[in-house]
């Protein structure tokens, strides 16, 4: 390529990047003149329909306080903010949106469309459903704990694909509402004047959110569907803990797609028991898996039976249906079939005690 | 008043003076003439045993006094025989015709020995060769390997590489540039092995200078490159003479300059400048990794300020949050914007390099250090720079000492200001723009009328083996197909 050529190709690459990438428009990005926030609290307003909030000033080791407004409009809200704050809000940060229970059970489609349209937004925020007033919680800690909205992405980070809990991101949740195999599920907190606690996976139909898992169903979901394993194994009823069960699925659904067959094969420790009982024994330890086999294989039933109920599928059964060479079953094929089909569930535990045992 | 002055015809008469002088006969008057008021130049007669009278001219320091005694006063005191010349014991003496050829054969070392019997001008090469020791390389320093590098003189420089290539094919021209300096250029190749095309460019282009003064081999360079604006060195400048010999069995020609240490190896590429001599006595793997830490260190010390700016300036939402968090907190008490803030620091560090490189090598130590953690500490406590920009300055000025060309490294600081320019205003858009244009730059140079991107545009995919890695030697079977050389294999047995 001689120097002509060189030059040619040059000015076409230039112009194409500033005709198809530059904006006119030149937006000021300064970091130390603008205040990127990290996240957004939508809740039901009193007078309007949102009331927005978050924590300024974000990132910076000044005195913070919670910034809250009363819109109708999402896009209002971010406008409204920085009519009332120095440092302009830029939003290429936010890293989660906590939407209140009484929004997500009327539906959040119009929150999460507008977020998803703005290009400045990342597809990977963290999206919450919260119980209670989350702003009551900010409140309340802004004294006692520096850079709270940092430590609760970090939190979200961690358990990212751990688990332990459900954190779903934006794109996750986006792929899950428009794809006909699965019902989305986002992580339910509960906020108070002193906490801020996770309670369960809120299950979704299309963008409403119509059930949240109790203890046990969280745990049985997060073993069934999420990593397939669990550190700890709380059998509250039972009286006992197991340690470190990692469960491998087997599913089989008939091709009348009449019946589905779960079996689960769980692998654990008993960590703890806490009832009264001698000397461990091999007989002992045998009844014990037989009991709490029978007593998961009941709640799991019922939990599916609940799912079935709703017509909603967030374990992605669905994804069993599908053959390399035939047409997939429609949504709405689909829902009726898993409405009436009839769930056998089946575990079979194999326990290692954390101490010696009689024989 | 403004208009120039005509000539008065001064310069043409003493032009014309200086001609007539030449092309006049040789007497001792006109010797005489030609180095009256040079007083460090002697004219001594003797008498031989048999009264013949003869006259030594010489200029004192540029001849050997102990040799000229002994081979030319004392012989020739002793001498009975009918012409002087016969009595002296010297492998070659010069019969000299002209009063030009005359001068220039006594300022470069020669004694001029006139025999006024036969009045005949002889002249016998006596320089003084004494100068620096060979010692080790300073700039290019390696731990293992050769620790000889070439000195002043081109004779000894000559030899070095001879030692090392001991061929009759290993030829070397001779050419006299400079009007005034004279300066002795010796142009080596491997006949046979070496493309033609290269000696024929080298050998044209040397011919070609046409100036008064040729002091140094980045002068030479400097009249020999093909394209003067550019900031990139198209000729490799070295000292050591394992690097030439390398270059010359690769295929390419050396070119040597007198008085001077460094030597001029050509083609090159611009891949050539991050290969060391240390990258052939390694391990395989460990120079592989060495190479292509360096090709990093010049990206990072090219681009991590730029980088800094732009995403400090447009690109808030590329920083992860962890690092925006440091950043956002010490940049809100900082009173410039990120583009004045780095442009002063790398001014800054800019003259406190120069400096210490001009300072005596002890000194130059504590100037780095003062300037290094003094002017650095003190201007993030003075409130003039953030903490994260002083640690990146600091480490795109220590990637930048990597790459083993200093010429590169120089260029490299200029680079960066123009990318630093360009990611203020556009961005990150505006650094690979900056790249784009610095590659269509490498592209469209040349180094000997080759390309400079080879073997990376146009491709030479066996040349890849010893080009981002440094292969096993075993593996090197052909020299590199980029220089086109005669002989393609290195094995004797596959010739």
């Amino acid at each position: 390529m001689n120097h002509k050529h060189a030059k040619i190709i040059f000015i076409i690459f230039v112009n194409i990047i500033v005709l198809f990438g530059c904006s006119p428009i030149v937006e000021k990005n300064l970091v130390e003149e603008i205040a990127p926030v990290t996240f957004w609290s939508v809740q039901k307003g009193d007078e309007e329909k949102y009331r927005m909030s978050t924590l300024i000033p974000p990132l910076v080791k000044e005195k913070k306080r919670l910034l809250t407004v009363q819109v109708d409009l999402l896009k209002e809200g971010v406008k409204g903010f920085n009519l009332k704050y120095y440092r302009e809000l830029k939003l290429g940060q936010l890293r989660m949106l906590l939407i209140s229970e009484e929004i997500a059970t009327e539906g959040i489609s119009p929150l999460i469309d507008t977020i998803l349209t703005d290009p400045d937004i990342s597809k990977r925020i963290y999206l919450v459903i919260v119980k209670g007033d989350f702003d009551e919680y900010i409140n309340s800690q802004l004294g006692v704990q520096q850079d709270l909205d940092y430590y609760l992405y970090r939190m979200f980070k961690h358990y990212d694909n751990q688990g332990k809990m459900t954190v779903v991101n934006l794109h996750e949740f986006m792929k899950a509402l428009h794809s006909p195999s699965h019902s989305p599920v986002l992580p339910v907190f509960e906020a108070n004047n002193e906490n801020f606690q996770y309670l369960g996976t809120g299950i979704f139909k299309n963008d409403k959110l119509i059930e949240t898992t109790n203890n046990l169903e969280e745990q049985i979901y997060q073993l069934l569907s999420n990593d397939h394993f669990l550190k700890y194994f709380t059998l509250r009823d039972l009286s006992f803990v197991l340690g470190h069960v990692k469960a491998d699925i087997q599913l089989d659904i008939n091709k009348a797609y009449s019946e589905l067959m779960l079996t689960v094969q769980l692998d654990g420790r008993l960590d703890e028991i806490a009832r009264e009982h001698d000397s461990l024994t091999r007989d002992e330890l045998s009844r014990f898996e037989l009991e709490i086999e029978s007593y998961l294989e009941k709640q799991t039933a019922d939990f599916l039976k609940k799912l079935q109920e709703n017509k909603v599928d967030p374990l992605h059964f669905r994804n069993h249906t599908l053959r390399p060479f035939s047409k997939p079953l429609e949504e709405k094929e689909w829902s009726d079939k898993w409405e009436q089909m009839e769930v056998k569930v089946d575990y079979d535990l194999k326990l290692q005690p954390l101490k010696d045992i009689k024989n | 008043m403004f208009k120039k002055r005509k000539n008065t015809g001064i310069g043409n008469k003493i032009e014309n003076s200086i001609t007539k002088t030449k092309n006049t006969p040789i007497t001792l008057e006109g010797l005489r003439k030609s180095i009256e008021k040079m007083d460090d130049a002697k004219i001594i007669e003797h008498q031989t045993q048999n009264s013949k009278l003869f006259v030594l001219i010489y200029v004192e320091p540029l001849i050997d006094q102990a040799r000229v005694n002994e081979a030319v006063i004392e012989p020739l005191r002793r001498c009975t025989k009918e012409k002087i010349s016969d009595c002296i014991s010297v492998s070659e003496i010069i019969d000299i015709s002209t009063l030009k050829e005359a001068e220039k054969q006594l300022m470069r070392g020669g004694v001029l020995l006139f025999d006024t019997i036969e009045n005949q001008l002889h002249a016998v090469d006596l320089k003084n060769t004494t100068g620096r020791a060979i010692e080790t390389s300073e700039t290019e320093t390696i731990l293992y390997g050769a620790k000889d590098s070439f000195t002043e003189n081109i004779e000894q420089n000559i030899t070095m590489i001879r030692r090392r290539i001991p061929l009759t094919s290993l030829k070397s021209e001779k050419f006299m540039v400079g009007s005034q300096t004279e300066t002795k250029i010796i142009l080596m190749y491997i006949e046979g092995l070496t493309n033609p095309d290269f000696i024929s460019i080298a050998r044209e282009k040397i011919e070609n200078i046409d100036y008064d003064q040729i002091l140094d081999s980045s002068q030479l360079a400097a009249f020999m490159e093909d394209h003067t604006h550019s900031m990139f060195p198209q000729f490799q400048q070295t000292d050591r003479p394992d690097v030439c010999a390398f270059a010359l069995g690769a295929g390419k020609v050396t070119i040597l300059v007198d008085n001077t240490p460094f030597v001029l190896n050509a083609p090159i590429s611009f891949f050539h400048l991050f290969q060391s001599p240390e990258d052939y006595i390694n391990r395989w793997i460990v120079a592989s990794f060495l190479r292509v830490l360096r090709y990093l260190s010049f990206m990072l010390s090219l681009l991590m300020v730029p980088i800094y700016v732009a995403l400090t300036t447009h690109h808030y939402q590329m920083i992860p949050l962890q690092i925006l968090y440091v950043l956002v907190d010490t940049r809100s008490r900082l009173p410039l914007t990120p583009f004045w803030e780095s442009l002063l620091m790398l001014l800054t560090l800019e003259v406190i390099k120069e400096a210490s490189l001009r300072m005596p090598t002890k000194s130059g130590q504590m100037l780095g250090v003062i300037g290094g953690i003094v002017v650095g500490q003190a201007s993030v406590e003075a409130g003039f720079a953030s903490q994260v920009l002083i640690v990146i300055v600091g480490i795109s000025a220590i990637a930048s000492f990597l790459v083993p060309n200093y010429l590169i490294t120089k260029a490299n600081t200029l680079i960066q200001f123009i990318i630093l320019i360009l990611a203020s205003f556009l961005g990150i858009m505006g650094i690979f723009m900056g790249i784009i244009l610095l590659f269509v730059h490498l592209n469209a140079l040349t180094s000997l009328r080759q390309p400079y991107l080879a073997p990376v545009a146009p491709f030479y995919g066996k040349d890849w083996l010893d080009l981002f890695i440094r292969g096993p030697l075993r593996w090197m079977k052909t020299r590199p197909e980029a220089l086109h050389p005669l002989q393609k294999w290195r094995y004797s047995r596959r010739r």
